[in-house]
Protein backbone atom coordinates (compact mmCIF):
# COMPACT_ATOMS: atom_id res chain seq x y z
CA UNK A 1 0.00 0.00 0.00
CA UNK A 2 2.95 2.31 0.78
CA UNK A 3 4.91 1.29 -2.12
CA UNK A 4 1.05 2.00 -4.16
CA UNK A 5 0.71 5.11 -2.67
CA UNK A 6 4.23 5.73 -3.81
CA UNK A 7 4.25 4.77 -7.15
CA UNK A 8 1.10 7.38 -7.53
CA UNK A 9 2.91 9.77 -6.35
CA UNK A 10 5.60 9.40 -8.58
CA UNK A 11 3.44 9.05 -11.45
CA UNK A 12 1.33 12.37 -10.67
CA UNK A 13 5.07 14.02 -10.63
CA UNK A 14 5.85 12.61 -13.70
CA UNK A 15 2.76 13.95 -15.39
CA UNK A 16 2.98 17.31 -13.69
CA UNK A 17 6.93 17.32 -15.10
CA UNK A 18 5.89 16.08 -18.87
CA UNK A 19 3.38 18.68 -18.89
CA UNK A 20 5.55 21.62 -17.24
CA UNK A 21 8.62 21.16 -19.17
CA UNK A 22 6.08 20.77 -22.69
CA UNK A 23 4.60 24.29 -21.59
CA UNK A 24 8.64 25.63 -21.05
CA UNK A 25 9.95 24.41 -24.46
CA UNK A 26 7.06 25.51 -26.11
CA UNK A 27 7.18 28.79 -24.76
CA UNK A 28 11.37 29.03 -25.35
CA UNK A 29 10.17 28.07 -29.07
CA UNK A 30 7.79 30.95 -30.16
CA UNK A 31 5.23 31.39 -27.55
CA UNK A 32 6.87 33.32 -25.62
CA UNK A 33 5.54 36.51 -27.81
CA UNK A 34 1.65 35.52 -28.08
CA UNK A 35 -0.05 38.42 -25.49
CA UNK A 36 -1.02 36.88 -22.33
CA UNK A 37 -0.97 33.02 -23.34
CA UNK A 38 2.79 33.64 -23.90
CA UNK A 39 3.58 34.41 -19.61
CA UNK A 40 0.81 32.04 -19.24
CA UNK A 41 2.70 29.13 -20.73
CA UNK A 42 5.77 30.83 -18.80
CA UNK A 43 3.75 30.55 -15.23
CA UNK A 44 2.70 27.29 -16.23
CA UNK A 45 5.79 25.67 -16.96
CA UNK A 46 7.54 26.73 -14.15
CA UNK A 47 4.02 25.75 -11.41
CA UNK A 48 3.95 22.56 -12.98
CA UNK A 49 7.93 22.07 -12.47
CA UNK A 50 7.76 23.04 -8.80
CA UNK A 51 4.80 21.25 -8.09
CA UNK A 52 6.23 17.94 -9.67
CA UNK A 53 9.76 18.08 -7.55
CA UNK A 54 7.64 18.99 -4.40
CA UNK A 55 4.87 15.82 -5.21
CA UNK A 56 7.67 13.57 -5.48
CA UNK A 57 9.28 14.88 -2.49
CA UNK A 58 6.24 14.18 -0.22
CA UNK A 59 4.70 17.04 -0.10
CA UNK A 60 1.38 17.91 1.27
CA UNK A 61 -2.24 16.51 0.13
CA UNK A 62 -3.15 20.14 -0.92
CA UNK A 63 0.02 20.42 -3.58
CA UNK A 64 -1.91 17.22 -5.41
CA UNK A 65 -5.11 19.59 -5.42
CA UNK A 66 -3.17 22.71 -6.72
CA UNK A 67 -1.75 20.40 -9.44
CA UNK A 68 -5.24 19.06 -10.30
CA UNK A 69 -6.73 22.08 -10.76
CA UNK A 70 -4.16 23.13 -12.29
CA UNK A 71 -4.19 20.26 -15.03
CA UNK A 72 -7.77 21.27 -15.30
CA UNK A 73 -7.20 24.63 -15.84
CA UNK A 74 -4.85 23.82 -18.80
CA UNK A 75 -7.41 21.57 -20.28
CA UNK A 76 -9.68 24.45 -20.36
CA UNK A 77 -7.29 26.59 -21.88
CA UNK A 78 -6.36 24.11 -24.51
CA UNK A 79 -10.09 23.57 -25.23
CA UNK A 80 -10.80 27.20 -25.75
CA UNK A 81 -7.76 27.79 -28.16
CA UNK A 82 -9.56 25.60 -30.40
CA UNK A 83 -12.93 26.75 -29.84
CA UNK A 84 -13.93 30.46 -28.91
CA UNK A 85 -10.35 31.57 -28.46
CA UNK A 86 -8.51 32.35 -25.50
CA UNK A 87 -7.48 36.14 -25.12
CA UNK A 88 -7.71 36.26 -29.38
CA UNK A 89 -5.48 33.09 -29.34
CA UNK A 90 -6.24 30.54 -31.56
CA UNK A 91 -5.01 27.09 -32.98
CA UNK A 92 -6.57 24.25 -34.59
CA UNK A 93 -6.56 20.51 -34.34
CA UNK A 94 -3.22 18.99 -32.39
CA UNK A 95 -1.10 21.76 -33.09
CA UNK A 96 1.43 21.60 -32.02
CA UNK A 97 2.15 18.04 -33.13
CA UNK A 98 2.74 16.34 -31.13
CA UNK A 99 3.20 18.31 -28.41
CA UNK A 100 -0.70 19.64 -28.10
CA UNK A 101 -1.99 15.34 -27.69
CA UNK A 102 1.44 14.66 -25.48
CA UNK A 103 0.05 17.77 -22.89
CA UNK A 104 -3.39 16.79 -22.98
CA UNK A 105 -3.15 12.79 -21.84
CA UNK A 106 -0.58 13.84 -19.43
CA UNK A 107 -2.81 16.24 -17.40
CA UNK A 108 -5.75 13.79 -17.64
CA UNK A 109 -3.69 11.71 -16.16
CA UNK A 110 -2.96 14.13 -13.21
CA UNK A 111 -6.47 14.13 -12.90
CA UNK A 112 -6.94 10.77 -13.21
CA UNK A 113 -3.69 9.87 -10.90
CA UNK A 114 -4.73 12.86 -7.66
CA UNK A 115 -8.52 11.66 -7.37
CA UNK A 116 -7.02 7.83 -7.57
CA UNK A 117 -4.58 8.98 -4.55
CA UNK A 118 -7.55 11.05 -3.25
CA UNK A 119 -9.93 8.50 -2.74
CA UNK A 120 -6.91 6.12 -1.55
CA UNK A 121 -6.90 8.39 1.40
CA UNK A 122 -10.03 8.19 2.70
CA UNK A 123 -10.96 6.73 6.07
CA UNK A 124 -11.50 2.80 5.81
CA UNK A 125 -14.35 2.36 8.45
CA UNK A 126 -15.02 -1.01 7.30
CA UNK A 127 -11.31 -2.16 8.54
CA UNK A 128 -12.88 -1.52 12.35
CA UNK A 129 -16.46 -3.07 11.83
CA UNK A 130 -15.98 -5.73 9.57
CA UNK A 131 -13.61 -8.84 11.15
CA UNK A 132 -10.69 -9.37 8.32
CA UNK A 133 -11.75 -13.35 6.69
CA UNK A 134 -8.56 -13.49 5.03
CA UNK A 135 -6.78 -16.89 4.70
CA UNK A 136 -4.44 -16.99 7.75
CA UNK A 137 -7.51 -16.65 9.73
CA UNK A 138 -6.85 -13.98 12.18
CA UNK A 139 -10.02 -12.27 13.42
CA UNK A 140 -8.48 -8.70 14.32
CA UNK A 141 -8.91 -6.12 11.68
CA UNK A 142 -5.66 -5.47 10.13
CA UNK A 143 -5.13 -2.94 7.46
CA UNK A 144 -5.54 -4.54 3.75
CA UNK A 145 -3.70 -4.13 1.04
CA UNK A 146 -4.87 -1.47 -0.71
CA UNK B 1 -11.38 71.13 -41.24
CA UNK B 2 -13.59 70.28 -44.29
CA UNK B 3 -16.42 68.12 -44.31
CA UNK B 4 -16.60 67.14 -47.70
CA UNK B 5 -13.60 66.95 -49.75
CA UNK B 6 -15.04 67.53 -53.24
CA UNK B 7 -14.92 65.13 -55.70
CA UNK B 8 -17.13 64.36 -58.03
CA UNK B 9 -20.44 66.23 -57.46
CA UNK B 10 -23.85 64.18 -58.35
CA UNK B 11 -26.19 65.93 -61.01
CA UNK B 12 -28.76 67.29 -58.28
CA UNK B 13 -27.56 69.37 -55.68
CA UNK B 14 -25.56 67.91 -53.05
CA UNK B 15 -25.64 69.64 -49.90
CA UNK B 16 -23.13 69.54 -47.31
CA UNK B 17 -25.10 70.93 -44.42
CA UNK B 18 -25.47 70.86 -40.47
CA UNK B 19 -27.65 69.09 -38.28
CA UNK B 20 -29.81 72.60 -38.32
CA UNK B 21 -30.84 72.23 -41.96
CA UNK B 22 -34.49 70.11 -42.14
CA UNK B 23 -33.77 66.77 -43.39
CA UNK B 24 -36.70 65.89 -45.88
CA UNK B 25 -38.89 63.78 -44.11
CA UNK B 26 -40.82 60.81 -45.20
CA UNK B 27 -40.31 58.90 -48.43
CA UNK B 28 -36.96 60.32 -49.33
CA UNK B 29 -34.94 60.07 -46.64
CA UNK B 30 -32.68 58.02 -45.34
CA UNK B 31 -30.45 57.98 -42.23
CA UNK B 32 -27.60 55.83 -41.54
CA UNK B 33 -26.60 55.55 -38.18
CA UNK B 34 -24.99 52.15 -35.92
CA UNK B 35 -23.37 51.57 -39.27
CA UNK B 36 -27.07 50.78 -40.72
CA UNK B 37 -28.51 52.49 -43.32
CA UNK B 38 -32.53 53.30 -42.21
CA UNK B 39 -34.16 52.30 -44.28
CA UNK B 40 -32.33 49.62 -46.02
CA UNK B 41 -34.55 49.53 -49.11
CA UNK B 42 -36.43 52.89 -49.81
CA UNK B 43 -38.71 52.79 -52.45
CA UNK B 44 -39.41 56.50 -54.68
CA UNK B 45 -40.77 57.45 -57.70
CA UNK B 46 -38.62 58.09 -60.47
CA UNK B 47 -37.26 61.98 -60.19
CA UNK B 48 -37.35 61.64 -56.89
CA UNK B 49 -34.42 63.19 -55.03
CA UNK B 50 -32.83 61.12 -51.63
CA UNK B 51 -31.16 62.04 -49.40
CA UNK B 52 -28.91 60.53 -47.00
CA UNK B 53 -27.56 61.83 -43.74
CA UNK B 54 -24.84 60.30 -41.36
CA UNK B 55 -25.74 60.51 -37.62
CA UNK B 56 -22.95 58.25 -37.24
CA UNK B 57 -19.74 59.26 -36.05
CA UNK B 58 -17.36 57.91 -38.11
CA UNK B 59 -17.49 59.02 -41.84
CA UNK B 60 -19.40 57.01 -44.47
CA UNK B 61 -19.68 57.17 -48.15
CA UNK B 62 -22.85 55.78 -50.64
CA UNK B 63 -21.12 54.14 -53.68
CA UNK B 64 -23.88 52.73 -56.02
CA UNK B 65 -22.69 49.02 -57.21
CA UNK B 66 -23.29 49.74 -60.72
CA UNK B 67 -21.29 53.07 -60.18
CA UNK B 68 -24.37 55.48 -61.23
CA UNK B 69 -23.67 57.89 -57.64
CA UNK B 70 -20.73 58.03 -55.53
CA UNK B 71 -20.62 59.84 -52.79
CA UNK B 72 -17.71 61.89 -51.27
CA UNK B 73 -16.74 60.93 -47.63
CA UNK B 74 -19.76 62.35 -45.14
CA UNK B 75 -18.73 63.57 -41.69
CA UNK B 76 -20.82 63.19 -38.88
CA UNK B 77 -24.28 64.87 -39.81
CA UNK B 78 -22.88 65.50 -43.94
CA UNK B 79 -25.67 64.82 -46.28
CA UNK B 80 -25.48 63.57 -49.70
CA UNK B 81 -28.52 63.92 -52.72
CA UNK B 82 -29.21 62.26 -55.59
CA UNK B 83 -31.68 62.64 -58.24
CA UNK B 84 -33.00 58.96 -59.76
CA UNK B 85 -33.48 59.86 -63.49
CA UNK B 86 -34.42 55.97 -64.35
CA UNK B 87 -36.44 53.72 -63.08
CA UNK B 88 -34.39 50.63 -61.41
CA UNK B 89 -33.63 48.99 -58.76
CA UNK B 90 -30.20 50.35 -57.23
CA UNK B 91 -27.90 48.86 -54.58
CA UNK B 92 -25.43 50.59 -53.12
CA UNK B 93 -23.08 50.29 -50.07
CA UNK B 94 -20.39 52.51 -48.09
CA UNK B 95 -17.19 52.28 -49.58
CA UNK B 96 -15.38 52.78 -46.35
CA UNK B 97 -17.49 50.22 -44.69
CA UNK B 98 -18.63 47.89 -47.53
CA UNK B 99 -21.07 45.41 -44.67
CA UNK B 100 -23.57 48.25 -44.75
CA UNK B 101 -25.45 47.93 -47.50
CA UNK B 102 -29.15 49.33 -48.83
CA UNK B 103 -31.26 50.01 -51.65
CA UNK B 104 -33.20 52.16 -53.90
CA UNK B 105 -35.89 51.11 -55.59
CA UNK B 106 -37.02 53.65 -58.19
CA UNK B 107 -40.39 53.02 -59.99
CA UNK B 108 -41.66 54.62 -63.04
CA UNK C 1 0.50 13.12 5.33
CA UNK C 2 0.85 14.23 9.11
CA UNK C 3 -0.87 11.34 11.36
CA UNK C 4 -1.80 14.23 14.27
CA UNK C 5 -5.91 14.56 14.36
CA UNK C 6 -6.46 17.62 16.29
CA UNK C 7 -9.96 18.32 15.74
CA UNK C 8 -9.46 22.11 16.96
CA UNK C 9 -7.71 22.63 13.41
CA UNK C 10 -3.74 22.57 12.86
CA UNK C 11 -1.25 22.30 15.16
CA UNK C 12 1.33 24.87 15.45
CA UNK C 13 3.80 22.77 13.93
CA UNK C 14 1.30 21.80 11.17
CA UNK C 15 0.97 24.93 10.10
CA UNK C 16 4.88 25.60 9.99
CA UNK C 17 5.07 22.35 8.12
CA UNK C 18 2.21 23.59 5.42
CA UNK C 19 4.12 27.03 5.19
CA UNK C 20 7.25 25.70 5.02
CA UNK C 21 6.21 23.37 1.53
CA UNK C 22 4.59 26.26 0.47
CA UNK C 23 7.44 28.30 0.47
CA UNK C 24 9.59 25.96 -1.15
CA UNK C 25 6.62 25.72 -4.10
CA UNK C 26 6.78 29.39 -4.76
CA UNK C 27 10.49 29.23 -4.25
CA UNK C 28 10.95 26.77 -6.90
CA UNK C 29 8.64 28.26 -9.20
CA UNK C 30 10.19 31.21 -9.09
CA UNK C 31 13.29 29.93 -9.60
CA UNK C 32 11.84 27.81 -12.60
CA UNK C 33 10.51 30.62 -13.86
CA UNK C 34 14.10 32.68 -14.09
CA UNK C 35 15.43 29.50 -15.46
CA UNK C 36 12.94 29.05 -18.61
CA UNK C 37 13.48 33.21 -19.21
CA UNK C 38 16.75 32.52 -19.13
CA UNK C 39 16.71 29.84 -21.45
CA UNK C 40 14.33 32.28 -23.61
CA UNK C 41 16.07 35.12 -24.04
CA UNK C 42 19.37 33.63 -24.95
CA UNK C 43 17.70 30.39 -26.94
CA UNK C 44 19.68 29.81 -29.94
CA UNK C 45 23.74 30.89 -30.16
CA UNK C 46 22.80 33.96 -32.53
CA UNK C 47 20.50 35.31 -30.11
CA UNK C 48 23.17 36.71 -28.10
CA UNK C 49 24.10 38.75 -31.38
CA UNK C 50 21.85 41.62 -32.45
CA UNK C 51 18.81 40.73 -34.25
CA UNK C 52 19.46 40.52 -37.87
CA UNK C 53 15.79 43.23 -38.18
CA UNK C 54 14.22 45.43 -36.31
CA UNK C 55 11.63 47.18 -37.05
CA UNK C 56 8.39 49.63 -36.04
CA UNK C 57 4.63 48.96 -36.36
CA UNK C 58 2.43 52.13 -35.83
CA UNK C 59 -1.42 52.11 -37.50
CA UNK C 60 -4.79 53.43 -37.80
CA UNK C 61 -3.66 57.34 -36.60
CA UNK C 62 -7.28 58.69 -38.46
CA UNK C 63 -5.87 62.42 -38.58
CA UNK C 64 -8.64 64.38 -39.18
CA UNK C 65 -10.79 62.46 -36.66
CA UNK C 66 -12.60 64.83 -34.38
CA UNK C 67 -14.95 62.88 -31.63
CA UNK C 68 -14.74 62.14 -28.20
CA UNK C 69 -13.29 59.45 -28.04
CA UNK C 70 -9.97 61.24 -28.77
CA UNK C 71 -9.91 65.02 -28.95
CA UNK C 72 -6.44 65.29 -30.46
CA UNK C 73 -5.33 62.61 -32.27
CA UNK C 74 -2.53 64.89 -33.89
CA UNK C 75 -1.28 64.59 -30.14
CA UNK C 76 -1.22 61.42 -29.57
CA UNK C 77 -0.05 59.76 -32.83
CA UNK C 78 2.86 62.35 -32.33
CA UNK C 79 3.51 60.91 -28.94
CA UNK C 80 3.87 57.19 -30.36
CA UNK C 81 6.36 59.22 -32.98
CA UNK C 82 8.16 60.22 -29.66
CA UNK C 83 8.24 56.55 -28.52
CA UNK C 84 9.60 55.26 -31.42
CA UNK C 85 12.40 57.09 -31.51
CA UNK C 86 12.97 56.70 -28.00
CA UNK C 87 13.14 53.63 -28.31
CA UNK C 88 17.04 53.12 -27.92
CA UNK C 89 18.09 51.76 -30.59
CA UNK C 90 17.02 52.88 -34.74
CA UNK C 91 15.05 50.75 -36.23
CA UNK C 92 15.08 49.28 -39.62
CA UNK C 93 12.55 51.03 -40.84
CA UNK C 94 8.55 51.57 -39.78
CA UNK C 95 5.73 50.28 -41.14
CA UNK C 96 2.45 52.28 -40.86
CA UNK C 97 -0.46 49.60 -41.14
CA UNK C 98 -3.25 52.17 -42.81
CA UNK C 99 -5.67 54.84 -42.01
CA UNK C 100 -3.25 56.93 -42.07
CA UNK C 101 -6.25 60.18 -42.21
CA UNK C 102 -9.89 60.09 -41.42
CA UNK C 103 -11.10 61.34 -44.44
CA UNK C 104 -8.74 61.43 -47.54
CA UNK C 105 -8.21 65.01 -47.10
CA UNK C 106 -4.92 67.05 -49.39
CA UNK C 107 -4.54 68.56 -46.42
CA UNK C 108 -4.56 65.39 -44.01
CA UNK C 109 -2.44 63.53 -46.42
CA UNK C 110 0.10 66.34 -46.16
CA UNK C 111 0.13 66.02 -42.30
CA UNK C 112 0.78 62.55 -42.00
CA UNK C 113 3.44 62.80 -44.60
CA UNK C 114 5.16 65.54 -42.65
CA UNK C 115 4.75 63.70 -39.17
CA UNK C 116 5.92 60.44 -40.21
CA UNK C 117 8.91 62.40 -41.65
CA UNK C 118 9.90 62.74 -37.91
CA UNK C 119 10.61 59.18 -37.11
CA UNK C 120 14.26 58.35 -36.83
CA UNK C 121 14.47 55.88 -39.44
CA UNK C 122 16.20 54.76 -42.71
CA UNK C 123 12.53 54.22 -44.71
CA UNK C 124 9.25 54.57 -43.49
CA UNK C 125 6.40 52.22 -45.87
CA UNK C 126 2.80 52.37 -45.68
CA UNK C 127 -0.28 50.54 -46.94
CA UNK C 128 -3.60 51.94 -47.32
CA UNK C 129 -6.61 52.03 -44.95
CA UNK C 130 -10.07 52.52 -46.44
CA UNK C 131 -9.85 55.89 -44.68
CA UNK C 132 -7.39 56.75 -46.94
CA UNK C 133 -9.49 56.33 -50.14
CA UNK C 134 -13.46 57.77 -49.14
CA UNK C 135 -13.59 59.23 -52.53
CA UNK C 136 -10.77 58.97 -55.33
CA UNK C 137 -10.08 54.56 -55.28
CA UNK C 138 -6.63 55.73 -53.83
CA UNK C 139 -5.21 58.62 -55.62
CA UNK C 140 -4.12 61.22 -53.53
CA UNK C 141 -2.78 58.26 -51.14
CA UNK C 142 -0.99 56.92 -53.64
CA UNK C 143 0.12 60.72 -54.51
CA UNK C 144 1.64 60.95 -51.15
CA UNK C 145 2.76 57.24 -50.46
CA UNK C 146 2.68 55.29 -53.32
CA UNK C 147 6.53 55.50 -54.83
CA UNK C 148 7.76 52.53 -55.87
CA UNK C 149 4.27 50.50 -55.81
CA UNK C 150 2.86 48.55 -58.37
CA UNK C 151 -0.75 48.64 -59.29
CA UNK C 152 -3.20 50.10 -56.45
CA UNK C 153 0.27 50.87 -54.41
CA UNK C 154 1.63 47.07 -53.51
CA UNK C 155 4.98 46.24 -53.09
CA UNK C 156 7.91 43.90 -51.66
CA UNK C 157 11.57 44.34 -50.54
CA UNK C 158 14.01 41.93 -48.82
CA UNK C 159 15.93 42.72 -46.06
CA UNK C 160 18.02 40.81 -43.76
CA UNK C 161 17.21 37.98 -45.04
CA UNK C 162 13.52 38.74 -44.88
CA UNK C 163 11.12 38.97 -47.43
CA UNK C 164 8.51 41.89 -46.99
CA UNK C 165 5.56 42.39 -48.94
CA UNK C 166 2.66 45.39 -48.67
CA UNK C 167 -0.59 44.75 -49.53
CA UNK C 168 -3.80 46.40 -50.38
CA UNK C 169 -6.81 45.30 -49.24
CA UNK C 170 -9.26 48.27 -48.94
CA UNK C 171 -10.21 48.87 -52.65
CA UNK C 172 -12.76 47.13 -54.26
CA UNK C 173 -14.42 46.14 -51.24
CA UNK C 174 -17.56 44.12 -51.56
CA UNK C 175 -17.92 43.04 -47.52
CA UNK C 176 -14.57 41.92 -46.66
CA UNK C 177 -11.16 42.90 -47.46
CA UNK C 178 -10.30 42.36 -51.41
CA UNK C 179 -6.69 41.84 -52.86
CA UNK C 180 -8.03 41.32 -56.34
CA UNK C 181 -6.21 39.16 -59.11
CA UNK C 182 -3.82 41.39 -60.01
CA UNK C 183 -2.27 41.37 -56.66
CA UNK C 184 -2.38 37.74 -55.87
CA UNK C 185 -0.57 37.16 -59.57
CA UNK C 186 1.86 39.63 -58.16
CA UNK C 187 1.99 37.57 -54.32
CA UNK C 188 1.95 34.44 -56.47
CA UNK C 189 5.09 35.58 -58.89
CA UNK C 190 6.68 37.58 -55.80
CA UNK C 191 7.54 34.66 -54.13
CA UNK C 192 8.08 31.83 -55.89
CA UNK C 193 11.82 31.86 -56.50
CA UNK C 194 12.18 32.15 -52.84
CA UNK C 195 13.28 29.11 -50.62
CA UNK C 196 11.02 27.63 -47.77
CA UNK C 197 13.37 28.94 -45.23
CA UNK C 198 12.95 32.40 -46.10
CA UNK C 199 10.73 33.88 -43.41
CA UNK C 200 8.27 36.00 -44.73
CA UNK C 201 6.30 39.56 -43.24
CA UNK C 202 2.63 40.31 -44.86
CA UNK C 203 1.86 43.84 -44.15
CA UNK C 204 -1.64 44.76 -44.28
CA UNK C 205 -4.60 47.49 -43.09
CA UNK C 206 -7.76 44.84 -42.59
CA UNK C 207 -6.66 41.29 -41.04
CA UNK C 208 -5.86 38.68 -43.67
CA UNK C 209 -7.94 36.33 -41.31
CA UNK C 210 -11.56 36.19 -40.69
CA UNK C 211 -11.38 38.02 -37.50
CA UNK C 212 -15.08 39.30 -37.73
CA UNK C 213 -16.73 39.05 -41.03
CA UNK C 214 -19.75 40.92 -39.79
CA UNK C 215 -17.90 44.11 -39.15
CA UNK C 216 -15.88 43.08 -42.71
CA UNK C 217 -13.12 42.18 -40.56
CA UNK C 218 -11.46 39.80 -43.17
CA UNK C 219 -10.44 39.59 -46.74
CA UNK C 220 -12.13 37.44 -49.08
CA UNK C 221 -9.65 36.40 -50.86
CA UNK C 222 -6.75 36.18 -48.50
CA UNK C 223 -6.81 32.64 -48.61
CA UNK C 224 -5.40 32.36 -52.09
CA UNK C 225 -2.42 34.37 -51.42
CA UNK C 226 -2.18 32.55 -47.90
CA UNK C 227 -2.07 29.58 -50.69
CA UNK C 228 0.91 30.87 -52.31
CA UNK C 229 2.60 30.94 -48.74
CA UNK C 230 1.92 27.29 -47.76
CA UNK C 231 5.49 26.51 -48.18
CA UNK C 232 7.16 28.65 -46.31
CA UNK C 233 8.35 28.07 -42.79
CA UNK C 234 7.61 31.45 -41.22
CA UNK C 235 4.81 33.61 -41.99
CA UNK C 236 4.21 36.14 -40.60
CA UNK C 237 1.03 38.98 -41.46
CA UNK C 238 0.66 42.23 -39.31
CA UNK C 239 -2.30 44.68 -39.93
CA UNK C 240 -4.19 47.12 -38.82
CA UNK C 241 -7.93 48.46 -38.95
CA UNK C 242 -9.19 46.45 -35.80
CA UNK C 243 -8.17 48.99 -33.71
CA UNK C 244 -6.57 46.45 -31.25
CA UNK C 245 -3.86 43.87 -30.22
CA UNK C 246 -5.27 40.65 -31.13
CA UNK C 247 -3.09 37.58 -32.54
CA UNK C 248 -3.93 34.36 -34.23
CA UNK C 249 -1.86 31.31 -35.75
CA UNK C 250 -3.04 29.31 -38.37
CA UNK C 251 -0.76 26.53 -39.90
CA UNK C 252 2.43 28.09 -40.15
CA UNK C 253 0.84 31.75 -40.27
CA UNK C 254 0.30 33.76 -37.62
CA UNK C 255 -1.22 37.10 -37.49
CA UNK C 256 -1.14 40.07 -35.35
CA UNK C 257 -3.45 43.29 -35.46
CA UNK C 258 -1.76 45.94 -33.95
CA UNK C 259 -3.73 48.50 -31.72
CA UNK C 260 -4.08 52.83 -33.00
CA UNK C 261 -2.88 55.89 -32.09
CA UNK C 262 -5.72 57.45 -32.37
CA UNK C 263 -9.39 55.98 -30.71
CA UNK C 264 -10.40 52.22 -29.84
CA UNK C 265 -12.94 50.12 -31.30
CA UNK C 266 -15.21 47.69 -29.52
CA UNK C 267 -14.12 44.05 -29.31
CA UNK C 268 -15.70 41.99 -31.91
CA UNK C 269 -19.35 41.75 -31.15
CA UNK C 270 -19.54 43.96 -28.63
CA UNK C 271 -21.58 46.40 -29.48
CA UNK C 272 -23.77 47.08 -32.72
CA UNK C 273 -21.00 48.28 -34.89
CA UNK C 274 -16.93 49.27 -35.21
CA UNK C 275 -17.63 52.66 -33.87
CA UNK C 276 -15.16 54.95 -31.59
CA UNK C 277 -15.47 53.90 -28.09
CA UNK C 278 -15.26 56.79 -25.24
CA UNK C 279 -12.79 55.49 -22.70
CA UNK C 280 -13.13 56.97 -19.29
CA UNK C 281 -10.88 59.76 -18.56
CA UNK C 282 -7.27 58.59 -18.58
CA UNK C 283 -7.72 55.41 -19.94
CA UNK C 284 -7.23 56.36 -23.48
CA UNK C 285 -3.47 55.81 -23.17
CA UNK C 286 -4.00 52.33 -22.31
CA UNK C 287 -5.74 51.01 -25.50
CA UNK C 288 -3.10 52.85 -27.95
CA UNK C 289 0.49 51.94 -28.85
CA UNK C 290 3.39 51.15 -30.83
CA UNK C 291 4.78 47.91 -31.70
CA UNK C 292 8.52 46.62 -31.93
CA UNK C 293 9.59 44.02 -33.80
CA UNK C 294 12.33 42.09 -34.56
CA UNK C 295 13.71 39.10 -36.47
CA UNK C 296 16.87 37.16 -35.15
CA UNK C 297 18.58 34.39 -37.59
CA UNK C 298 17.95 30.72 -36.43
CA UNK C 299 14.75 31.85 -34.76
CA UNK C 300 11.51 30.94 -37.26
CA UNK C 301 9.06 33.01 -35.20
CA UNK C 302 9.32 37.16 -34.91
CA UNK C 303 9.76 38.55 -31.50
CA UNK C 304 7.15 40.99 -31.20
CA UNK C 305 6.44 43.79 -27.87
CA UNK C 306 3.75 45.76 -28.30
CA UNK C 307 3.78 48.99 -26.03
CA UNK C 308 1.39 51.17 -24.82
CA UNK C 309 1.10 54.94 -24.97
CA UNK C 310 2.78 56.02 -22.24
Amino acid sequence: MKIMDLAIRTAISATLAVSGVVHAYLYIHGYRDIPAVGPAFLVQGSVFCALAVLILAGGPGWLQLFAAIGAAGSLVAFALSRTVGLFGFTETGWQPAPYAAITVVVEVLTLVLVVTAALRQRPRASKYLLPDLSPDGAAEPSARQG
Amino acid sequence: MPAMSGMASPPASASATTADAPVPQGGTAVSISDFKFNPATLTVPVGATVTWTNNDEEPHTIAAKDGSFHSPGMDTHGTYSFTFTTPGSYDYMCSIHPFMTGTVVVTK
Amino acid sequence: MSTENDPGGMTRRQLMRHSAWFGAAVVLTVAGGEVISHVAGSSGAAQQATPALRFAQISDSHIGFKGPANTNVTDTFNHAIGQINGLGYTPDFVIHTGDLTHLSTPDQFDQVKHMLGELNTPHVFTVPGEHDSTDDAGQKYRQAFGAGTRGDGWYSFDVAGVHVIGLVNTLNMQKLGHLGADQLEFVEKDVAGLSSDTPIIVFSHIPLFAMYPDWGWGTEDAAQALSYLKRFSSVTCLNGHVHQLFSKTEGNVTFYSATTTAYPLPAPGQGPAPKPVTLPAGKLRDALGIREVSYTKGQQALALKDQKLT
